[in-house]
């Protein structure tokens, strides 16, 4: 981009000691935050015993990638990927359909309470699945909506903080864009997809994968709506790996981690892709 | 109770408008994927019943579906499922559909949370000894005194304080199932090196844990604090009621405090070790089997794992007689019994399937292959249970003992009280908190809990 | 439907009117689907919960009735007064250590990061990346990490000296271990926003500065943090509000425990619901959280269109 030309401005001034100190300090700071990670995948590949080393090893003494098959078998992580990734792309959808229409009827629509149902919306934010749960699942229950799909997509197929972020975005194109979206006979679909959504393409790119996140991460209804094993997602098998002994804790870290890994795959990859969007992505709809 | 109020079902949400609108809508869409094999065995087994008015009030008539939720984890998926196959396989019109739900508290969980909604209800499910009381209060358990005198089921073969714990108020909500009792493991290798005995008696224990620590270099003894049933034996055994007649709280009387105050010395001491908090049971156990605990209070369902884990011999122990010289223990594990909002059909499979559940062979399979007790006295006296303890020769003190294995404490606030007890007890062993002033304190706020839950 | 006034510009016609009424109709058809599901799955259960508070409504029962403000009675002067202001007392706590995180050490990170090479731009990525990291996964790696006997922590700080820490089963540490987590997740969140808005302050800001003598500890106090106090009242809001609903991570490493010393607000309901099921309890305090989100909210909201200067 054009700032990697910056240091040439730099450069004809004498560098300070902070120019050398960064790197070296930037660099530990990397690995200190890195380490939980290496940890996880480190003792992912551990044998049972070497897992309860006092000492603990740096690195495996032995690879044990029998941990993984363990886990995607023996533990059903398999399956639980399946209901995973259908359940987040369902969520995706919803969400993506709904917030981007719904960002532009509060960004650039006009209709009467506007603002007032803003709010409503804003509102949403603050109620929490962990608050409204009780009279949520009995009402996802009178309708059969128990380890179904729908049971688990519906209270999260609308999301407040998308709408948030996107509603500010949209309001930082310029009307002038608009103006003429409309003069080339654009309608309301049109202005979306062809101006808006095009024009805001890293705000999006950042919020959907929030959102994709979100969904693949979600834990608390999941475990609530979808109890049996036909509907299971990740998050809460891999919770459940944790208490495999007699309902009491263990210390199968080495597969727990495995679990761990496996649960985090897809976002950790869909991260690296998308990561040169989110400084731009954040800024635009941070700013407003 | 007293007041007179409208009675509102808590499924009156099915009736407004918004339900009835969003549910045929929602079956316009997700009708084609969301059809499960428990849908239409439910469509199944309602038809069933239309047409099955009183052909023996208590039998199968038609072919059935059923689900088991249980709580035994992988290790025991082998056993679970040979049990589940060799009833389907032994009739033609039941067929049992284990689910594995996660630990007892999970099994909880979804069962009152299904049980509220009214539907995706289980057929049987198993629930932990403290549960009893609250589903027999609510009804959530199906009474099974009808059933037990209309097939002529025979319960006095059960031992006495199992029966009584999966009784509520005179009536029998549920049947014994998978039981356990608080025992004391050692390190019998160590111990017969050291001449160490595991005292019988609570007086014994100060020079008990003084040779054991000298033996371990460290921990004599790890007393489980994540849950109160592993210590309220202690209490209850010289004479503390925990909850008196006129439901208050006497965990601050003099009995009570020697109690509490002889824990905190051993701790204090580092003999002693009071295990709570995450992962407490992990640790617990890893020291055990890595030699550094002497002696480690538990529950006897996990003998086997003990077994298979140490590379020592290990012994296992009654917890020793109070000042009093009682030493009762306290029943642990589940019992098995049926969801009352099933409808009959479902619940007369249910019972045929319970019948075997709790039956002698299929119990005796689970004590063969885990750590779980015997049920039955028939069990005891014969050669079976010789055969049994000369596999297992270490349960002989339970044997001796199972006539005093007793039913739980049943109280609808019990689950809070407990929790504000370990709490309390946290804070004076692991904190060293004063162990009076804390104990005045905890009173205080259980009899407030007491007496909001009776009001 | 009312006919809509419009002033200035030329007069409208008649079938102008209508097409503008068409337009909001339109408008309005846009955001009605958001809003539908949000009145069916957010707006009518707290309105449910409303009702519940006011019965004696236990998950275990099939029946229950009115009893007024009884359990709001327990929750202000009864046994539950004390655990509700430890809860407050706890999420408080925990918001203001994730708020500090955010907000003072993503800056620093910011400053630390702020170096436009491909290097740089690797090793943001990484420290940003935790917050894409599943909160399960997360929580259990912290899980072992902090064991006490066997993790990973504890042995590097005998190195230091420093004896073995019962992190999560001690009153005085749990709570900085929960924060430990979050700190590793949001960190490099609050980086990447301060940074991306440092990317929109103009150079000829510091040019001017330096010209004048600032130092660069003096422009960034005068040029930097100024400029970016939108993007940290962003932050501060967001971060707050988020903070409120923390759950998860106290779930699976310590439960609410020891001594409820990490038993945050959304804790404190679920155990009423999911432990004790009493969902007349769960029902008010969850009712008393929502109240307190809303007048925070409200309040940040005001606050926010006074103060908040946008960069032009």
């Amino acid at each position: 981009m054009a700032k990697e030309n910056a240091p040439a401005v730099e450069k004809h001034r004498k560098h300070g000691a902070w120019y050398y100190i960064q790197p070296v300090l930037a660099v530990m700071v990397t690995v200190i935050m890195a380490f939980p990670l290496y940890w996880m995948i480190a003792t992912s590949f551990k044998s049972a015993e070497e897992v309860q080393l006092v000492i603990p090893t740096m690195f495996p003494h032995s690879f044990h990638p029998e941990n993984y098959s363990f886990v995607l078998q023996r533990a059903n992580f398999l399956h639980y990927y399946f209901n995973t990734i259908v359940m987040t792309i369902m969520i995706l959808v919803s969400q993506v359909v709904t917030g981007v229409l719904a960002a532009y009827g509060f960004a650039r629509g006009n209709f009467k309470g506007r603002n007032i149902l803003f709010y409503v919306v804003l509102g949403a934010l603050m109620i929490p699945v962990q608050v409204t749960f009780i009279p949520l699942y009995i009402m996802c229950s009178n309708w059969g909506l128990n380890d179904t799909f729908l049971g688990l997509v519906l209270p999260e197929a609308v999301s407040a903080y998308y709408i948030f972020m996107l509603r500010n975005t949209f309001l930082s194109v310029d009307e002038s864009y608009i103006d003429a979206g409309r003069l080339d006979g654009l309608g309301r679909i049109g202005l979306i997809t062809r101006v808006l959504v095009p024009m805001c393409k890293s705000t999006i790119y950042t919020v959907t994968l929030v959102t994709f996140t979100n969904g693949w991460n979600a834990y608390f209804w999941p475990k609530i709506i979808a109890q049996n094993e036909t509907r299971r997602v990740l998050t809460v098998g891999l919770a459940q790996l944790k208490n495999t002994f007699a309902g009491q804790a263990v210390s199968n870290y080495h597969e727990i981690m495995a679990g761990a890994v496996l649960a985090i795959i897809p976002v950790v990859v869909l991260f690296f892709i998308f990561q040169k969007y989110m400084m731009t992505g954040y800024s635009k709809s941070a700013m407003k | 109770m007293k007041k007179k109020t409208a009675r509102i079902s808590a499924t009156l949400l099915a009736g407004t408008m918004i339900c009835s609108l969003l549910a045929g809508c929602s079956g316009s869409t997700g009708g084609s994927t969301a059809s499960s094999e428990a849908a239409s065995s439910e469509a199944a087994s309602s038809a069933a019943s239309e047409e099955a008015p009183a052909a023996g009030e208590y039998e199968v008539t038609a072919p059935i579906t059923i689900k088991w939720w249980h709580a035994m984890e992988d290790q025991y998926s082998g056993l679970v499922d040979e049990v589940v196959k060799g009833f389907n396989e032994s009739q033609d019109l039941i067929t049992v559909e284990a689910e594995y739900m996660g630990a007892y508290k999970d099994v909880n969980e979804a069962l009152v949370a299904a049980n509220a909604a009214g539907s995706g209800l289980p057929a049987v499910v198993v629930a932990n000894t403290d549960y009893v009381a609250a589903y027999g209060e609510s009804g959530l358990y199906e009474d099974l005194t009808p059933y037990i005198a209309a097939t002529g089921y025979d319960v006095d073969d059960f031992a006495d304080g199992l029966l009584v714990s999966a009784q509520y108020d005179g009536k029998q909500v549920a049947l014994p199932f998978l039981h356990s009792t608080q025992v004391i493991y050692y390190n019998k290798t160590m111990a017969d090196a050291n001449n160490i005995t595991v005292p019988t008696v609570i007086t014994d224990m100060d020079a008990f844990l003084d040779e054991a620590s000298k033996a371990t270099g460290g921990v004599a003894l790890s007393i489980p604090g994540w849950d109160q049933w592993y210590f309220e034996t202690l209490y209850l055994n010289e004479g503390v009621k925990i909850i008196t007649d006129d439901n208050t709280c006497d965990l601050d009387s003099d009995a009570a405090l020697a109690v509490t105050q002889k824990l905190q010395d051993w701790c204090k001491s580092g003999k002693a070790m009071w295990c709570f908090g995450t992962d407490a049971s992990a640790n617990m156990r890893q020291s055990f089997y890595d030699g550094k605990t002497f002696a480690v209070m538990h529950t006897s369902s996990l003998y086997n794992n003990y077994v298979d884990k140490c590379d020592f011999e290990v012994g296992m122990a009654w917890y020793p007689a109070s000042t009093t010289g009682s030493k009762n223990s306290e029943v642990g594990g589940c019992v098995v019994g049926i969801p009352s909002k099933n409808d009959q059909q479902t619940k007369n499979a249910a019972w045929a399937f319970l019948q075997y559940l709790a039956g002698k062979d299929v119990n005796m399979k689970w004590a063969e292959g885990t750590g779980y007790l015997p049920t039955r006295k028939s069990v005891l006296e014969t050669d079976e249970g010789k055969a049994f303890l000369e596999e297992k020769p270490a349960f002989q003190c339970i044997f001796d003992n199972l006539d005093l294995v007793n039913p739980r404490i049943q109280n609808a606030a019990w689950s809070e009280l407990a929790t504000t007890w370990k709490n309390y007890m946290n804070e004076i062993m692991g904190e060293g908190a004063d162990a009076v002033q804390s104990s005045k304190d905890m009173v205080v706020e259980i009899n407030e809990i007491l007496e909001d839950s009776a009001s | 439907m009312q006919t809509t006034k419009k002033q200035g510009a030329a007069a409208e016609k008649k079938p102008l009117l209508t097409n503008r009424q068409k337009s909001h109709l339109g408008d309005f058809a846009c955001v009605l689907p958001a809003l539908a599901l949000l009145a069916v799955f957010t707006y009518y259960p707290i309105c449910k919960l409303f009702q519940i508070s006011l019965t004696d409504w236990n998950l275990l029962n099939d029946t229950w009735n009115f009893v007024g403000l009884k359990n709001w009675d327990w929750l202000f002067n009864g046994s539950g007064a004390k655990y509700l202001w430890n809860s407050l007392k706890v999420t408080f706590i925990y918001s203001m250590g994730e708020l500090l995180v955010t907000i003072v050490g993503g800056m620093l990170f910011a400053l630390l990061f702020n170096r436009m090479t491909r290097s740089f731009s690797f090793m943001r990525a990484i420290v940003f990346m935790p917050k894409y990291v599943a909160m399960s996964s997360a929580a259990v790696i912290f899980l072992w990490i902090l064991n006490t006997d066997y993790g990973v922590l504890n042995y590097l700080l005998q190195f230091l000296n420093i004896g073995p820490v019962d992190w999560l089963n001690q009153k005085s540490t749990a709570l900085p271990s929960v924060l430990m987590l979050t700190g590793w997740r949001v960190i490099g969140y609050g980086m990447m926003i301060y940074l991306s808005a440092m990317q929109g302050i103009s150079k000829d800001y510091y040019e001017a500065a330096a010209l004048d003598g600032a130092s660069p500890v003096q422009s960034f106090f005068r040029i930097t943090l100024p400029l970016l106090s939108p993007t940290t009242l962003f932050l501060l809001i967001t971060t707050f509000l988020s903070s409120m609903k923390v759950f998860q991570s106290v779930d699976i490493l310590t439960s609410g425990g020891p001594s409820r010393s990490t038993e945050v607000f959304v804790y404190l309901i679920y155990r009423y619901a999911m432990v004790d099921f009493r969902m007349d309890r769960a029902a008010t305090a969850a009712v008393m959280f929502f109240l307190i989100l809303l007048v925070v909210t409200v309040l940040t909201m005001k606050i926010s269109n006074r103060t908040v200067t946008y960069d032009s």
